[in-house]
């Protein structure tokens, strides 16, 4: 194959019947192996050898059906030709020292095409991509809606009509859920493996995954942004079961609450606030994102000065009437709406006395 | 003047071209402080690789620690001091600096025939910032490093010890040393081109640090932005990332990412020009595609710029922008993919010598694709929702800068050693210092893309048992690997002393930095070449009008006005 550079005049180029001993069996071999390749990885089940304990874990597994299969082929090719050429165009022991290659210096259809196919590969898989994206957006429906928490170093739970939070994440199967996860001192990840899932855990930002458990069985909630010294061993539980079993769960924590007698909104003691302490109270934790103005001197949130006396705004942010009792309500559960996020006085680190306080305050700032 | 081509301009600066100035004869100004550029990137190498032996070897406690799920070896706490210096250093004190500090400096203004780079004295600035930088980042150990990873998120960065301001310090100076370099370099390459060399003649490398020098320049004003931000924060509680106070941890992300992702590409573009130089070299005939790899190079160092979200996906952002960030990086595959094909291309039909720096360039073509592979699966957000944060990614990065930054390096090495020192390497180690490299890399980074989708999250000091075995079989490898690093170390130190001599164009290359001896005499070109095509023609006779001593130039007036360095 090599030519010299003396016999350069002479030498004739012709790339299309000259590609080389043996090209057409190693570009066989190619197709079969990734023929094969394609075939495992698409039949595989599990595509990544990891349980599926629900929704989006079947779509995402999808996904890495095709990308596999897409990576496997682009792999083989680049491989094994890398291989072939490098073996086959090796410079025998005795070349000259001035032999040379074919002198070529590009192929514009080749090129054209190495070009237009990647782009059109690039085209599918971010449509379908997309649509994966789209599938995990628009999970119908929320039938338990309830928040996860992080601390440094584990996941806390908080269900509705529950009072205190949960160390494990207990779910009905087959129940589309949506969790809102944040953070109460620095980034976590609430990572679900066995569904595919993972969001990050901000301080002062509400993330939100969509799960819907379809196998029994308990799971791993993991800590997948570094936390601190113990992130590693920073772990959550999710058991996924059945109605009755979880509704038994869900009476034994609400038992805890009975026992313990100190949560719930409607257990907040609104009559013990005092103005005072709710004004030293709201300069600590309220005053970033509010100001005492009125509604529309916002700063991250409304202003909160004329909240039960406010024409303008004859309903507090959620719709409900301006009575104290609904203004600890949203303090207490927090807030996402159209106007922006706040955290839950459980992240915020109030605690019921704190909200009478509170709630004490802002009805003073009204009545001025 | 008579040596230039018909047809090439001329101006009044070749008149300029013929002082040449009388190298340095004190030991300080030769050595120490010098202005030139080859003695600068020589500087650069060794500095470099004395952090490249440091962060080795904290990697290889890094796996030695992950043994045993317990922790084999240090506590957490030191652990995690020990990764986030690992990556701080390969990243900003390693792969950088050689790629566009040695490598960048020593060879680029060889191939395009200038006798140094546009501002020598602001070379000189960049290059001693760098180990002052590095002292500054390693004495954090003394006062407690930075432990929260090389990205050193915020708040957790907040709360972090006390050598995290220094941390900011030192990677604040750094970027400093990046930007200057980038501005001499992007001045350098545009005016101080040899005459005739057009942009199409300009060699394959001089195109790849042409489009990162830009990138430097831009990018790491960003980063230097958010550094300040953190140093302030910690040492001046200016809550710019609390949340508390109307700051946002996830600001830090946007302004580290906005660097941190064309930086990806900043360490690795120049590492593709070295493979389109070398793959040409030794199968001896023509770049494949010339115009198409130097038009992708550019492509991707713009691309870069529109993705860093794509490091973000689990952030927390609005999700629809999720969309924009995936499609374009899903797009940067094209160009990428362009050059791999042209490159393998190169390698159909050539007369190839299985030198050590060929078998770098084509083993990085397979490790780097696989990197570029795996980058696919991370691209697409809902597969990037699996394995983000987890060792996925870990295995991933390290393909790409590893099986594709530190290859092309030690392809490099392996290249212009002989330019560098006037001797050749070892090939019979280097062929041990190869295969040794490529079997322990790939040992030690295939297992870890399992443990990450099977559940394993990155950056841990303890993990759960289930993961013990893959985790081992890394380690195993990572220490052949750290072996056959070894052997390069010792290739390096043997060949300099005994080494062969190279003649000085020892590979029959013809890009301008083998027509002048080896090692590459202080005024580089005595006189300045005229250039006449692209350079890699074999077997047509050379591209180059005067690059034999010139009569006269031997007795070029020596003066004492600047350092020869005129720009057109």
């Amino acid at each position: 194959m090599p030519f010299r550079e003396d016999q350069l005049a002479q030498r004739i180029v012709k790339p299309k019947t000259n590609l080389g001993p043996g090209f057409w069996p190693v570009t066989a071999l190619i197709v079969v192996v990734s023929a094969i390749m394609v075939y495992l990885v698409e039949t595989s089940p599990l595509p990544i050898g990891l349980v599926q304990a629900g929704a989006p874990a079947d779509s995402v597994d999808a996904l890495f059906r095709f990308l596999g299969a897409v990576a496997a082929v682009i792999f083989n090719i680049v491989t094994i030709y890398t291989i072939y050429f490098g073996i086959v165009f090796a410079a025998p022991k005795n070349a000259p020292p001035n032999a040379i290659g074919v002198q070529i210096h590009d192929a514009p259809v080749l090129e054209f095409w190495w070009t237009a196919i990647p782009t059109i590969l690039v085209i599918v898989l971010s449509i379908y991509s997309v649509k994966i994206w789209a599938d995990l957006q628009n999970t119908a429906g929320d039938v338990l809606t309830l928040e996860a928490i992080g601390y440094q170093f584990g996941f806390q739970f908080r269900y509705p009509k529950l009072a205190n939070p949960t160390t494990e994440l207990h779910l009905p199967i087959g129940t589309p859920t949506t969790i809102h996860v944040t953070s109460r001192d620095v980034i976590h990840g609430f990572w679900l493996p066995e569904f595919r899932i993972k969001v990050d855990m901000v301080p002062g930002l509400v993330n939100t995954v969509r799960i819907t458990p379809t196998r029994l069985g308990t799971y791993r909630v993991v800590c997948s942004e570094f936390c601190g010294v113990l992130h590693g061993a920073m772990a959550g539980k999710v058991v996924v079961e059945n109605q009755q079993d979880f509704a038994k769960w869900f009476a034994q924590q609400g038992g805890a609450q009975a026992a313990g007698g100190n949560g719930g909104v409607s257990a907040i003691p609104l009559a013990s606030g005092t103005v005072a302490a709710g004004q030293t109270l709201f300069g600590q934790k309220c005053s970033a994102c509010h100001s005492v103005g009125p509604f529309d001197q916002k700063q991250v949130g409304p202003g909160l000065g004329h909240i039960f006396s406010d024409p303008a705004h004859p309903k507090l942010v959620d719709g409900a009437d301006p009575t104290p009792q609904n203004a600890a309500k949203i303090i207490h559960d927090g807030y996402q709406g159209d106007i922006g996020t706040m955290p839950s006085a459980q992240v915020n680190g109030l605690s019921n006395a704190d909200i009478a306080n509170l709630v004490a305050y802002l009805v003073s700032l009204s009545k001025k | 003047m008579a040596t230039l081509a018909p047809g090439v301009k001329t101006g009044p600066y070749h008149a300029v071209l013929d002082h040449i100035h009388p190298a340095p004869t004190s030991f300080i100004r030769k050595y120490i402080f010098s202005i030139d550029h080859k003695i600068i990137g020589i500087q650069y190498m060794i500095t470099a690789g004395l952090f490249f032996i440091i962060a080795g070897l904290m990697a290889e406690l890094i796996r030695t620690q992950l043994l045993s799920p317990k922790g084999a070896i240090v506590s957490a706490a030191t652990f995690n001091a020990i990764y986030s210096m690992h990556g701080t250093t390969m990243v900003w004190f390693v792969v950088i600096p050689l790629l566009t500090g040695a490598f960048g400096n020593f060879v680029m203004p060889l191939q395009i025939g200038a006798r140094d780079v546009a501002f020598p004295w602001l070379n000189l600035v960049s290059y001693w910032i760098f180990p002052v930088a590095g002292v500054l980042l390693f004495s954090s150990f003394l006062i407690g490093a930075p432990d929260a990873g090389w990205t050193e998120y915020p708040p957790i960065s907040v709360m972090g010890p006390p050598g995290t301001s220094m941390w900011c310090v030192a990677v604040f100076l750094i970027g400093i040393s990046s930007t200057l370099t980038g501005i001499n370099f992007t001045v350098t390459i545009l005016k101080m081109r040899a005459p005739g060399m057009t942009f199409t003649r300009m060699p394959l490398f001089v195109w790849a640090q042409f489009a990162t020098s830009p990138m430097l320049l831009i990018a790491t004003t960003a980063l230097n932005g958010a550094l300040g931000a953190l140093f302030l924060q910690r040492e001046f509680h200016i809550p710019f990332y609390d949340p508390a106070h109307g700051g946002s941890p996830v600001l830090w992300q946007h302004m580290f990412w906005f660097y941190s992702h064309p930086a990806v590409y900043i360490m690795i573009l120049p590492a593709f020009g070295f493979i389109s130089e070398i793959l040409p070299t030794f199968a001896r005939k023509p770049v494949f595609g010339y115009k198409m790899i130097a038009f992708s190079t550019v492509m991707i160092a713009l691309l870069s710029f529109a993705v860093w979200a794509h490091h973000m996906f689990t952030s927390g952002m609005v999700p629809w922008l999720q969309l924009p960030f995936m499609i374009i990086t899903m797009v940067i595959a094209i160009p990428t993919g362009i050059k791999i094909f042209s490159w393998m291309a190169t390698l159909w039909g050539g007369s190839i010598r299985w030198t050590t720096a060929m078998l770098f360039a084509t083993g990085f073509l397979i490790t780097f694709s696989f990197g570029g592979l795996t980058g696919f699966f991370l691209a697409a957000v809902p597969a990037d929702y699996h394995e983000h944060g987890t060792y996925f990614v870990v295995a991933h990065l390290h393909y790409v800068l590893f099986g594709g930054s530190m290859m092309g390096l030690f392809a490099a090495l392996y290249y212009w050693f002989p330019k560098m020192c006037g001797r050749m390497m070892n090939e019979k180690l280097g062929l041990w210092h190869f295969w040794l490299v490529f079997i322990g890399f790939n040992g030690t980074f295939i297992p870890l893309h399992w443990l990450g989708l099977l559940g394993m999250p990155r950056r841990v000091a303890i993990y759960d048992p289930q993961y013990q075995f893959w985790n081992v079989v890394a380690t195993s490898f990572s220490y052949l690997m750290t072996f056959a690093i070894l052997l390069m170390f010792i290739n390096l130190l043997w060949s300099l002393r005994s080494g062969k001599k190279a003649g000085p164009n020892p590979w029959g290359a013809r890009t301008l930095e083998w027509m002048i001896s080896s090692p590459a005499p202080y005024y580089n070109f005595k006189k300045i070449p005229a250039v006449l095509a692209a350079p890699y023609d074999f077997g047509n006779p050379l591209p180059y009008i005067g690059l034999d001593a010139a009569p006269g130039a031997e007795e070029a007036t020596p003066t004492h006005v600047s350092h020869p360095v005129p720009t057109y």
